[in-house]
């Protein structure tokens, strides 16, 4: 018996096998296909304008899975919750913004389109270390008072730090705008909606790559050991506090990265892209795709983001006959955002992963019902 | 202090001196000095509260005594914390279950592999070469040894917490051995199993103390008097946080005082034979 679906007849002969990402052959076409879609069938979408705008939605669902997979991480399998999420992909904006803008790059690194590469490295690290220094109370304090401390993390970094002292840097006032350009990747200069998509996809594939090998390696392995009996975890070797400030960094570099994708997909920056609803709407993100899944922060993404696009859609034609709907759409949203995870909450408390797991196993075994 | 490598059987592994522990007003541990030897299968007994989980604790490293040394192979370990002390070599199972609830079996055992392996977050995001590698071994190690013995080959796909309380202690043993321990605690490991399952488990400790291939000294704390009578090679009675009696099982069936405390006035073996 393997930890995966197999069909009858169909064993694992070694260790390698069973260990294996894909294990069986279905699986592995099944998720061929499923990168096929990602990097050659959206991107040929765009097309025609009414294409291009999709392919926009789906970057912006890449983007809500790349700070959702480090809530993922955090929540979802240490088990610590947090509430300040948006706070360390608003320090990997800026670092990568102000690296892109103010560092004295060498011209040959500007030539080969190198900078911004870098800055994704830097922006990651940087917000890995922040979030790190935001995670110390967790040495101390879990659960609702951990929410405490992280919100602190957002209004210290955002509110305070961001808007006050970093955003008046070079004397634009709020707003860092990145002049055409600027941002480089090798010969490629990043300005279409598919040349960013193709940003987001290489990022997030890679994001859910290393997470998936560190959930089935060693710290993975400790954080969902931490997060399921802290004690047993102790006692069996586990060093605690290394271990959280150790998913605090990864997470945070996660966040670091995707804010650094924020700024080749908006080429300008203000505290305001990261308020604190940022932080709030991915742990809603995670709650509706499942928490302590991979799958659920991707799942989450595409349904919030998706739902939030088809309302707008909807919203225009309401608008003829009550124009006050566009007006206060943004209320709507919320509240869309509200009845959603309230729903979920009641009607699925797994999730949208435990969902998509169901109707995986009805298939596999269909037709008999076991 | 001295730091010895490799210990004889006989030679002390673990020393109490004079261990209090006490909270509030409530002295959990009254003083209590004992000597376990390498190889042995020393048991703990007495009656509910008479101490003897929190002396595990204390052994362990959950709790830290208020006065009073714990040595392990010559080394004072007051002060390390617990999973320093499991890197030691001291592992242990715990009276209410504390597996890992949400994770398969499989992953339960591989967690306690922890302290053996090395990757860290980069070598275990890139996954392949060191870290694959490692895990191989892991995984070899946990089905030829651990799985094979406690034979829970057919459950080590499930999730931990929906399987049979006899099970679950099972599993909690695998994940104990899995750190391939030179002092493991066994906080009754017996309680809530059934006939069979008891006969099961006692064959488990013997043979993890028995045989070469593990060696494991056992500390155990169990109320079945049948078999800790039969299977230890030394009995510590505490009562009240104090020691009344330490000694081989004859001997402390013998004992009056030993009875009177906590056996009761009736036939000793009237509970299990």
């Amino acid at each position: 018996m393997s930890s995966v679906w197999l069909p009858c007849g169909d064993y694992h002969q070694n260790y390698v096998e069973d260990q294996g990402w894909w294990q069986s052959k279905f699986i592995k076409g099944k998720m061929i296909l499923l990168l096929a879609i990602v990097f050659i069938g959206i991107p040929s979408l765009a097309v025609s304008p009414e294409g291009e705008y999709w392919v926009s939605v789906a970057t912006m669902v890449g983007y809500t899975a790349m700070g959702a997979l480090g809530v993922q991480l955090l929540i979802g399998f240490a088990g610590l919750l947090t509430l300040g999420h948006a706070a360390f992909i608003a320090v990997g904006a800026y670092t990568s913004t102000m690296l892109v803008l103010q560092f004295p790059w060498p011209q040959f690194i500007v030539d080969w389109g190198l900078a911004y590469p870098i800055s994704i490295v830097a922006a990651g690290v940087a917000a890995g270390l922040w979030s790190v220094l935001f995670g110390l109370p967790s040495a101390r304090v879990k659960g609702f008072y951990l929410i405490l401390t992280t919100m602190g993390a957002q209004f210290i970094t955002v509110d305070f730090v961001l808007t006050q002292y970093v955003s008046q840097i070079g004397g634009r006032g709020q707003a860092f705008s990145l002049p055409p350009g600027t941002i480089k990747i090798g010969p490629w200069v990043i300005e279409s909606d598919v040349q960013i998509y193709y940003v987001m996809a290489v990022l997030l594939t890679l994001m859910v790559i290393v997470l998936a090998n560190l959930i089935r390696s060693k710290p993975g392995r400790a954080w969902v050991a931490i997060r399921d009996n802290d004690i047993a975890a102790e006692a069996l070797g586990i060093n605690i506090v290394w271990y959280k400030l150790l998913s605090f960094f990864v997470a945070g570099f996660m966040a670091g990265v995707a804010g650094s994708f924020w700024v080749c997909n908006t080429a300008a920056l203000s505290p305001e892209h990261f308020p604190w609803f940022l932080s709030l709407w991915l742990v809603g993100v995670i709650l509706i795709g499942g928490v302590g899944s991979i799958q659920g922060a991707i799942f989450g993404s595409i349904f919030m983001v998706v739902i939030m696009e088809l309302l707008q859609m909807a919203a225009i034609p309401i608008a003829d006959y009550y124009p006050q709907v566009l007006f206060s759409f943004a209320y709507i949203k919320d509240m869309a955002f509200g009845l959603a995870i309230c729903a979920f909450l009641i009607y699925e408390p797994n999730g949208l992963a435990y969902r998509w797991w169901q109707a995986k196993n009805y298939f596999n075994l269909w037709p008999f019902s076991y | 202090m001295v730091q010895v490598g490799e210990l004889k059987e006989g030679d002390t592994i673990l020393k109490l001196e004079d261990v209090h522990m006490s909270f509030g007003k409530v002295a959990a541990l009254a003083g209590i000095s004992l000597e376990v030897k390498k190889g042995e299968i020393h048991s703990i007994i007495g009656p509910n509260g008479a101490g003897k989980t929190v002396m595990m604790n204390c052994i362990n490293g959950l709790y830290k005594p208020q006065r009073g040394s714990i040595y392990y192979k010559g080394q004072r370990i007051n002060s390390l914390r617990p999973y320093r002390r499991a890197e030691l070599g001291i592992s242990r199972t715990f009276q209410k279950l504390e597996l890992f609830g949400g994770m398969s079996v499989l992953d339960n055992i591989r967690l306690g592999r922890h302290i053996h392996l090395k990757s860290g977050i980069v070598s275990g995001s890139i996954y392949v070469g060191k870290t694959r590698h490692e895990e191989l071994e892991s995984r070899k190690f946990i089905e030829e040894e651990i799985i094979d013995l406690l034979e829970i080959e057919s459950i080590r796909d499930q999730t931990a917490h929906m399987l049979p309380y006899g099970l679950q202690k099972r599993v909690e043993l695998g994940r104990a051995l899995a750190l391939n321990p030179e002092l493991l605690l066994l906080d009754e490991p017996l309680a809530g199993l059934n006939l069979e399952e008891v006969e099961d488990m006692a064959r488990f400790i013997l043979d993890i103390n028995e045989e070469k291939r593990w060696k494991v000294t056992c500390i155990l704390v169990e109320h079945d008097m049948g078999v800790v009578m039969d299977i230890s090679h030394r009995v510590n009675v505490l009562n009240f946080g104090n020691q009344i009696m330490d000694g081989p099982p004859e001997e402390v069936q013998a004992n009056p005082e030993v009875v009177k405390a906590y056996l009761g006035e009736e036939d000793l073996y009237s509970t299990r034979r």
